[in-house]
């Protein structure tokens, strides 16, 4: 024997629930099959529900004016093995009777397979990313779409189109405008070219160490530099010279006034020291010490800036180890000074590691030829190398 | 023809039937009592959704079906479970239809003839009547008899179908039940001119029959068949009867009618009225009363049994005959469908 | 077109013997536009026959009959008559197969002129097509012209299923060099067809207004924007293979047609684009149509009907989006 239960049915399209008016069984009454259990009272009628399956009243599990919704038990019946049978198969309650189940969520639509792109077909990209295309002015056609089916992504097109920040466009003014247009103008009228010379600068170094020492104040190897090049401008005059294409005529400076090339906030300025040529080694590191100081912070008075006759320009204070300067218009000549490190030098034959420095000159090749330049590099790295002749500047 | 009293009625032998035929028409109708009330009851268990039973006009369908021949067809409205079983349709498919399983039920009305359930109350005789015509075409000695209501008279359907039929000749029996409610609305407010006189609207025979005599009903439906095969008359039959019943099973028919009428009406059962004449005239006994009392009982729990074991029917045929051939459209949904039905692990479903 | 129509309906019913034609006036009459002239001296009153004047009947007597093993071909004479013939329709026309699980079949068509632009009377210029479109287990199709008029009829005719022939009234008299192939099958249903080639845009249409916009693409290509038309044929079964080629190649897309906009038939055309191409639309798809107001009259009709301008205007916002 199994006991069954009987669930109340949805007895008229879309009821959920009834009260039960009358039972017309009693627990332990022997029922036959369509014998009626109960009257009911639903929203619609009053009804009598006939008995599934023969057998003995179990359980009622609603008495007298109680209400039963749709789908709970009504009624436990002990039926015999075959009636239990009967309805065997344990499918879920069918709709039929059993109430309105509750509505399961849509589900998304099924995406279609997007087209492939076909060569030279058209580009497979949602209207949101072509109008980010357009506004970036990115040609679609030419952007990789990673997407599903090659589909362009709103990434390939920021991608393919400048960088996220997209070009920054910055303002040149002042200084920077200024020295802009002298660059050019010195590139595009005299015809560089440059020459090398790197120089054992032991002898530099240790004259500097002394000189410092004796001077009672901070010196650096440029003024030194600088000094020795000025002696050699006095006889290697078209390095201080300026080409007058006018006149067609070189004109060789009588005066000495030195550029230092500085960096500053505002961009590069070039404060000069006049006279370069009156000043001792001493008196010339000071000069360009307030010098670039005045420039540096914004202080500079206008003659500082102008009147030059030739440039320094110290790359090595920002490591490198030469460079191919640009001359200081309407110049003949500019020096760059490199670092000054450890170099691997052969002395007397053999490979040492010494101080050494890369002397640059850049030179106009209207006013000197190669060979002039050249003589004159080596003649500022033979100075600088020979002790006696840096003693003999003044210091 | 039956008498409602104990009076000897009818000779069986006048009647052109043979005495087994006369017992016949007792059994399909005790048949069709049987199973109307199971039909009920499994409603009331949740076995079915809807049953709109056809208590007390058995006979009106029994002898109307049965006075038809094997080649004619029937087109049914909702309520004819009667004339189902007359037509040889298995129960258990014809009740597919009020289990929700397919909306035509599963059985083939090719195979017996016997048309689909048609709810659009009275849409059903303008079919009938183009079937009769087109078998007329054919030169096939057929005739179709189409069932309705007394609402269905009515309906547009009904005056358009008529008139069809009789501008056409077409061999067709206009047969209403009237069980004298619409629902909740009885048949005096339906409609002012008796429905069996309408026909003379349409130019052909109109005819009032006892609905509860199945002789009678016999009688007239006989006549009427001959007339529409023989002459290419159709006529319209009124069969008077009475829905013990609610409409539905969702109807409660207390709230517009006396417990008294239908009382009234249930001392005149049919079944039970032929009974007695059977059993008067000595064409049937008790013993055969009780075979059929048996066979009920088995037709019923074999109906009973078909009924609840059945499942839903899967979720494919949902999209299987919709067109000859499935268009892309309608199988990408299918494909969804499907997909989706296979992920939930549920085959169709109840929901 | 009406000739195209009416020679369809001859040679199927001389390969046919089971296809019938019935309808208002449609016998001795030969139909209010001739559609169906000197069919029933042809081929008799048994199988061409006019009808008592009842739209429901005339459908569900078809179907009775198709049931019966014949081939109607039914006319309701107007768009706006049709209309009592829904319940037959929509209830069981469409749903006969489908209710006895394939064992009844319905292999009937119904005739129905349709849509505006001939100065009618109120409900001769009805665009019913949606009703039918929305109606599971219906095929709707729509000629535009008198050669696929021929070819689309036939295949209707001979197609096992039912079948909502809408023709579009005002090209009745319209004509079309060229020659009737005459197979029975005709021309496949849920075959678009291009009937001019573009690349800037994708007009998408039928019927009576595949003209009007061919005649709005010529106009823009003298403004160098080159307009594909695409004429649907069947709105049921619809072709989504061409309607998304053909889209996702011009990427934009104007759908024509006169019914009134609200639920019309564009609508699902549009949703079909959006689904389909919506990788490739370089604009928004945008409906040309009827108002959402009844049919007007006859006088001020052409601001209802999409016009050549209306449609331009349509190409432009979307080539220029």
């Amino acid at each position: 024997m199994a006991v069954r239960d009987f669930l109340l049915p949805d007895l008229g399209e879309g009821l959920e629930d009834a009260e039960v008016a009358t039972w017309r069984v009693a627990v332990g009454d022997q029922v036959e099959l369509n014998q009626v259990l109960v009257e009911v009272n639903t929203a619609k009628a009053l009804v009598e529900i006939p008995a599934p399956w023969a057998g003995v009243v179990e359980r009622l599990h609603a008495a007298e004016g109680d209400v039963v919704e749709v789908g709970k038990p009504l009624v436990s019946i002990s039926v015999s093995e075959e009636a239990g049978e009967q309805g065997k198969t344990k499918r879920r309650a069918v709709l039929v009777g059993y109430g309105v189940e509750e509505e399961e969520p849509p589900a998304a639509p099924s995406s279609t397979a997007g087209r492939r792109k076909e060569e030279g077909g058209p580009v497979a990209a949602s209207p949101p990313v072509r109008r980010l295309a357009k506004e970036l002015g990115v040609d679609l056609a030419t952007v990789i779409g990673t997407g599903p089916g090659g589909r362009v992504t709103r990434e390939d097109v920021t991608a393919a189109g400048s960088s996220p920040v997209g070009d920054e466009r910055v303002p040149v003014r002042g200084v920077k405008r200024l020295t802009a247009e002298k660059m050019a103008r010195s590139a595009r009228e005299i015809p560089h070219v440059t020459t090398f010379l790197t120089v054992d600068a032991s002898n530099l170094a240790g004259f500097r160490r002394d000189l410092e020492a004796r001077l009672g104040s901070k010196l650096t190897a440029l003024p030194v530099i600088v000094r020795a090049f000025v002696e050699i401008l006095k006889k290697h005059r078209s390095l201080n010279a300026t080409f007058d294409a006018a006149a067609s005529e070189i004109v060789l400076r009588g005066d000495i006034h030195v550029g230092v090339a500085t960096e500053t906030e505002r961009g590069l300025l070039v404060p000069v020291v006049r006279h370069a040529d009156r000043l001792g080694i001493g008196a010339l590191s000071a000069e360009i010490s307030r010098l670039v100081e005045a420039a540096r912070s914004g202080r500079s008075a206008p003659d500082e800036l102008t009147g030059g006759t030739v440039t320094v320009t110290n790359v090595g204070s920002f490591g490198a180890e030469f460079g191919t300067p640009i001359i200081n218009h309407p110049e003949s000549s500019i020096l760059a000074v490199g670092v000054i490190e450890p170099r691997a030098l052969v002395v007397d034959g053999r490979v040492e590691a010494r101080q050494a420095v890369t002397l640059s000159l850049s030179f106009d090749h209207r006013v000197l030829d190669g060979a002039e330049a050249g003589r004159a590099l080596r003649a500022l790295g033979a100075l600088l190398e020979d002790q006696s002749g840096l003693e003999a500047l003044p210091s | 023809m039956l008498p409602l009293d104990e009076s000897a009625g009818p000779d069986p032998a006048s009647l052109g039937l043979k005495e087994e035929e006369l017992r016949e028409l007792f059994r399909l109708m005790a048949l069709t009592r049987r199973a109307d009330l199971e039909a009920t009851a499994l409603q009331r268990q949740g076995e079915l959704a809807v049953y709109p039973p056809l208590i007390g006009q058995e006979a009106a369908q029994i002898g109307s079906a049965f006075a038809l021949e094997e080649s004619d067809w029937i087109f049914p409205s909702y309520r004819e479970l009667g004339s189902a079983i007359v037509r040889g349709v298995d129960l258990v498919e014809y009740l597919h239809f009020y289990r929700a399983t397919w909306h035509g039920g599963t059985y083939d009305a090719n195979a017996h003839r016997f048309g689909y359930v048609s709810v659009p109350v009275g849409s059903q005789i303008l079919h009938a009547v183009g079937y009769a015509m087109g078998a007329k075409m054919d030169g096939v000695s057929l005739v179709t008899l189409v069932y309705f209501g007394d609402g269905a008279t009515s309906e547009g359907d009904f005056h358009e179908g008529c008139n069809f039929a009789a501008v056409f000749e077409a061999p067709v029996v206009f047969f209403c039940q009237n069980n004298q409610w619409a629902i909740s609305v009885p048949v005096a407010a339906q409609t002012v001119a008796p429905i069996w006189r309408k026909a003379q609207a349409y130019g052909f025979p109109g005819v009032l029959v006892d609905g509860n005599d199945v002789l009678a009903v016999y009688q007239a439906t006989r006549e009427a068949a001959a007339r529409a095969r023989d002459e290419g008359t159709p006529t319209l039959i009124e069969a008077a009867t009475y829905r013990i019943g609610p409409h539905s099973t969702a109807d409660d028919a207390t709230r517009y009618r006396t417990g008294e009428e239908v009382d009234a009406w249930r001392a005149l059962d049919p079944i039970d009225r032929y009974r007695r004449w059977l059993a008067r005239t000595g064409v049937a006994d008790d013993s055969y009363f009780e075979t059929v009392e048996d066979e009920t009982r088995q037709f019923a729990a074999r109906m009973r049994a078909g009924v609840i074991s059945s499942e839903p029917r899967p979720v494919e045929e949902m999209f299987e005959w919709v067109f000859a051939e499935i268009p892309p459209h309608l199988a990408r949904q299918r494909e969804e469908a499907l997909r989706l039905a296979s992920e939930d692990g549920k085959d169709g479903g109840s929901g | 077109m009406a000739k195209a129509l009416n020679e369809a309906l001859r040679h199927s019913m001389a390969e046919d013997p089971r296809a019938l034609v019935l309808g208002e006036d449609i016998g001795k009459l030969g139909g209010v536009f001739r559609v169906t002239e000197g069919l029933q001296e042809e081929f008799g009153s048994a199988r061409v026959f006019d009808t008592p004047l009842a739209e429901a009947a005339i459908a569900g007597v078809s179907l009775g009959l198709a049931l019966a093993g014949w081939h109607p071909i039914a006319e309701m004479q107007f768009d706006g008559f049709s209309y009592p013939a829904l319940d037959q329709i929509i209830s069981h026309i469409a749903k006969y197969r489908y209710r006895s699980r394939g064992r009844q079949t319905v292999p009937l068509v119904v005739r129905i002129p349709f849509a505006g632009g001939i100065g009618a009377a109120e409900h001769h210029s009805e665009s019913p097509e949606a009703y039918y479109a929305h109606t599971a287990g219906l095929k709707v199709v729509v000629p535009s012209s008198p050669i696929d008029a021929y070819g689309l009829l036939r295949a209707s005719i001979a197609d096992p299923d039912p079948v909502i022939f809408l023709e579009p009234k005002s090209r009745y008299w319209s004509k079309e060099e060229g020659s009737l192939e005459p197979g029975a099958d005709g021309l496949p249903i849920g075959k678009a067809r291009v009937v001019r080639e573009g690349s800037d845009c994708t007009i998408v249409t039928y019927g009576a207004m595949v003209a009007r916009s061919l005649a709005a693409a010529s106009r823009a290509s003298a403004d160098g924007i080159e307009v594909e038309v695409l004429d649907l044929r069947s709105l049921v079964p619809l072709d989504l293979e061409s309607l998304g080629a053909s889209v996702s190649r011009t990427g934009r897309a104007v759908v024509v047609h006169e019914a009134p906009l609200t639920a019309g038939f564009g609508a699902e055309v549009v949703a079909r684009i959006v689904e389909d191409c919506f990788d490739y639309l370089e604009a928004p798809v945008i409906r040309v149509t009827g108002y959402d107001t009844p049919y007007p009259p006859a006088t001020i009709e052409s601001h209802y009907v999409p016009s050549v301008q209306r449609i331009l205007a349509a190409v432009d916002r979307v080539t220029k989006y």
